[in-house]
């Protein structure tokens, strides 16, 4: 089985060019609003490999997402877009710097799996 | 605890033993899986923590250095240098089950070189930005796979803790809390019927003496 996966990148221009180099497929959006549309899009897309079986798998198996724009994107779609095995969507930091979004996340887990965040700094 | 809605007959008792039953393994069944993914979970969000923090850190000295090129470049300059890229970078997903979660595994595919354009217009601090950002990619990919086992593995624990709690301090004590109200009003029937023969008996007793 053709087992290749894309990797995309949402956020504003200034942050994602350096990305495009790499290869990896860029996609812009200045809001959250703009943010979750795309979101929801390139959830959507996906690869047939085998068009006599006619499985469909998803294009991305990875989608990064600039920081900002993360934190503004209601629970509900991030729930929706991210109960799916594939495609992992995470945070990275804006060229800004961090805001500690991403640890903020991992606690969220933990509180989710363990019923209380057991590792979160006091 | 609410006693369930039946009738105390020994049909429900038997029905209700059996119920009890299978709860019990049910739970255990469930608690050891809840162990299971704990381990792995505890596991995995470790690693996720120190990894974000190293992804974090090494993303913020990579878009320094970009930030340095571009404000070498003029904006156009930059955007048509970076508008075709050669690289192309595909991923190789493999899944693991884990306690019946299947979580993937990354595997980077890599072709072509990040440096594709003209170095006339070019600054040589575009290539170090774009270089640092090759060595914190790798790192972000990785990231990428253990946040996504980690939440699928959250999502799992959540469910199966409600399960177990669910069993354990709802069902099963409801169980049994019916089944002693069963018996109980088993034997209080019982008690009444051998008490009615006895009266029976001794007023047919006094009948015949007279």
């Amino acid at each position: 089985m053709n087992n290749k996966f894309k990797i995309a990148i949402v956020g504003n221009k200034d942050s994602i060019l350096g990305f495009k180099a790499l290869g990896l497929d860029t996609y812009n959006a200045n809001d959250a609003t703009e943010a979750t549309a795309v979101l929801y899009e390139i959830k959507k897309k996906e690869v047939v490999d085998d068009e006599r079986l006619g499985e469909a798998r998803p294009a991305y198996a990875v989608i990064f997402i600039i920081e900002d724009l993360a934190m503004k994107i209601s629970e509900e779609d991030y729930k929706n877009l991210s109960e799916d095995a594939l495609p992992a969507i995470v945070p990275v930091p804006s060229p800004k710097g961090t805001s500690g979004y991403g640890l903020k996340r991992i606690g969220k887990m933990v509180e989710r799996a363990v019923g209380s965040d057991i590792f979160g700094d006091k | 605890m609410a006693k369930l809605n039946v009738k105390p007959t020994r049909m429900e008792l038997l029905n209700l033993k059996r119920r009890l039953k299978s709860a019990n393994r049910g739970h255990k069944l469930l608690k050891d899986k809840q162990d299971g993914l704990m381990q792995k979970f505890m596991e995995i969000i470790r690693e996720a923590k120190t990894m974000r923090r190293e992804v974090e850190s090494k993303l913020g000295g990579a878009f320094k250095n970009f930030m340095f090129a571009s404000s070498m470049m003029h904006p156009a300059m930059l955007e048509t240098a970076l508008l075709y890229p050669s690289a192309t970078t595909e991923l190789e997903v493999e899944t693991k089950n884990v306690m019946s979660v299947h979580i993937p595994y990354f595997k980077i595919k890599q072709e072509g070189d990040i440096l594709n354009y003209g170095y006339l217009q070019t600054s040589a601090e575009l290539d170090t930005a774009l270089k640092s950002f090759q060595d914190v990619f790798l790192l972000l990919i990785k990231l990428a796979e253990i946040e996504k086992q980690a939440e699928r593995l959250a999502v799992e624990l959540e469910t199966t803790r409600r399960r177990v709690n669910a069993l354990e301090y709802k069902m099963i004590p409801d169980i049994k809390e019916t089944l002693k109200f069963i018996s109980m009003k088993l034997a209080e029937q019982e008690r009444s019927t051998i008490v009615g023969v006895m009266a029976i008996k001794a007023m047919i007793e006094a009948q015949e003496e007279a």
